[in-house]
């Protein structure tokens, strides 16, 4: 009998203190706490500048102790905000949109990339994608349910195209198609994929172009560091502290007379890349982070979130407009 | 045994619905983390015949590729039952393979053969194949000595009259064992449509999954379990006609 009682009360006490956990994971942590900043994929030369701003002593030097965590595929930003796991986070324009349409309290604090990463590559043996109208007849790849599908089917929209004048054929994750010539345009991240395939095929002789949707007037937003209405009501202080470290250490790390410092640190958490292609990557970022040397590093460009809005719109990847303009908090490019 | 199948599975899709309900009320989370009945029920009118349209392509690969299984594992499992050096080798190969994570596979097969149909088929005939060789294995290299003895005895023993017997000897785990592959079957094509194909249900979870919408993967994932149990409770119903079939041959009573 008392074999039982004691049973009984260690199953309640473990059951007590499962509780206590799950609900101390979700209370937000607070300033004076480490301050988890969550990036949206895993360590390279695209998140150069969240990579100094730890290693290189900036968060420190401004009083905040930050964990910069990698990302990944399964990772969201947004959600864990609300779950309470990060206080920062990095997401692209359509995560924020799709969350403030299902009711997340997220806030825009600095749209890191000016430039959307998100470009195709296609061989320079191919007639050269002058205008929209080149794209007709071409074999695309597109991630279907991924940003690349949204963004091509707005060009196509505007070539005045259909889904019949182009062949479509779905992405995955190795570029086996693509190298077989099998698909003649394929969706890249221009300054990581794009910087690795253009050195492969250089390798066996091929020349490369990139296609950029916003050389055509599509300006779908990519990655923006993100916080939390609540956090940024209740501890303004130290999200002005954080934006202003990170933004530093951006400012550090894409000013090519810091390259090999950077490149040093970069290398301490990217140890799979090649040298030279770590030294192409970062090139290829800084014109995504910083197009000229008057742009301020992480400014909201309010014009390419309200057309990312109305392109989600009709898209239908949401159903009504979120008025998006009303969370991006951080300063505005000048129109 | 069909409609118990399906309730089970009821019973417990709505246990999960009811937990991840109360954590995002407990916790106050919005519908982009957690989604509320209202969204779970808009999602389900807007996506529901279209999943099960995807899960039906799922399932026709998950059927292929279990016949195949099966096929294969009693081919591989009656040459192996003897206690001979071939025997021995394909025991010792089937145990160590069955080791290996086949799942860790499935990159090299697509990037080998595409994603098309060939991809999804080899994958889920590979996931259920191991499990299934292990228990044919088992069955078939088993003796039924007091039966077995009188047939040896008179010199009537053949091989095709061995595996009957210990076939019908065993019906009843195998039956279980077929029926447990389908599960294995369903998600190694799940998975391999998920990694990479441009059809069936994993691939629709890939896309919810990529515009992180939990309402569409919990509706996936109703579909996927109605018709998986549904297709379950057909194997186990067809199992035990087989056995009353063949425990009341013609004329006979029931044993």
């Amino acid at each position: 009998m008392n074999q039982k009682i004691k049973i009984d009360t260690v199953i309640r006490a473990g059951l007590m203190v499962l509780c206590m956990m799950l609900f101390s994971a979700v209370t937000p942590a607070v300033a004076g706490d480490t301050l988890n900043y969550r990036l949206k994929w895993l360590f390279n030369t695209s998140v150069a500048g969240d990579i100094i701003a730890d290693t290189g002593g900036f968060f420190k030097n401004a009083g905040l102790d930050v964990s910069v965590n990698e990302g990944g595929a399964g990772k969201n930003a947004i959600k864990e905000l609300e779950l309470g796991y990060a206080n920062f986070g990095v997401a692209s324009a359509d995560q924020v949109i799709r969350a403030l349409e299902k009711g997340a309290d997220v806030v825009v604090l600095a749209q890191l990339f000016q430039v959307n990463p998100m470009q195709w590559i296609y061989r320079s043996d191919q007639p050269e994608i002058k205008g929209l109208s080149d794209l007709k007849g071409r074999h695309i790849g597109v991630t279907f349910g991924g940003n690349d599908e949204t963004i091509m089917n707005t060009l196509l929209a505007k070539a005045g195209l259909t889904s019949k004048d182009v062949r479509i054929s779905s992405v995955r994750f190795d570029f086996t198609p693509f190298l077989k010539k099998e698909v003649d345009v394929w969706p890249v991240y221009r300054n990581s994929q794009g910087v690795i395939l253009e050195d492969r095929l250089a390798a066996e002789g091929e020349q490369v172009k990139f296609f950029n949707p916003a050389d055509y007037g599509v300006s779908f937003v990519a990655n923006s560091v993100v916080t939390s209405g609540t956090m940024m009501k209740k501890h303004p202080e130290t999200v002005k502290a954080f934006m202003t470290a990170l933004l530093s250490a951006w400012e550090f790390a894409v000013n090519p007379a810091n390259e090999s410092q950077v490149l040093a640190q970069i290398k301490k958490k990217d140890k799979g890349t090649k040298d030279d292609i770590r030294q192409k990557q970062l090139k290829a970022t800084r014109p995504l982070i910083k197009p000229d040397k008057g742009t301020k590093i992480g400014t909201i460009d309010v014009r390419a979130w309200q057309q990312t809005e109305r392109i989600m719109v009709k898209e239908q990847q949401i159903m009504a407009p979120v008025d998006v303009t009303s969370r991006l908090v951080g300063p505005k490019k000048q129109s | 045994m069909l409609f118990r199948r399906i309730y089970q599975f009821l019973i417990v899709y709505c246990l999960g619905v009811v937990g991840l309900l109360t954590v995002k009320y407990a916790a106050g989370l919005s519908n982009y983390v957690i989604p509320g009945l209202a969204l779970i029920f808009d999602t389900a009118h807007r996506m529901l015949a279209g999943y099960f349209l995807d899960v039906l392509n799922t399932l026709s690969v998950t059927v292929l590729g279990q016949m195949i299984s099966i096929f294969m594992a009693f081919f591989v499992g009656i040459i192996g039952r003897k206690s001979s050096w071939a025997g021995s080798f394909i025991k010792v190969m089937a145990y160590n393979i069955q080791a290996y994570p086949i799942v860790a596979l499935a990159p090299i097969i697509f990037i080998l053969l595409g994603d098309g149909f060939l991809s999804r088929l080899l994958i889920a005939s590979m996931i259920c194949y191991f499990p299934l060789l292990l228990s044919v294995l088992g069955i078939m290299a088993s003796p039924i000595k007091d039966i077995e003895h009188f047939y040896i005895a008179t010199g009537r023993m053949r091989w095709q009259l061995e595996v009957k017997i210990r076939a019908f000897e065993n019906l009843n785990k195998l039956t279980t064992v077929i029926a447990g592959s389908a599960t294995l079957a369903m998600a190694g094509t799940i998975v391999a449509e998920f990694i990479a194909a441009d059809q069936g249900i994993g691939y629709s979870i890939r896309i919810a999954l990529y515009q992180s919408d939990l309402a569409r993967i919990l509706v996936a994932l109703f579909s996927i379990g109605i018709i998986i149990s549904v297709y379950q409770g057909i194997l186990e119903t067809v199992g035990e006609q087989m056995k009353t079939k063949w425990f009341a041959p013609k004329g006979g009573d029931l044993i």
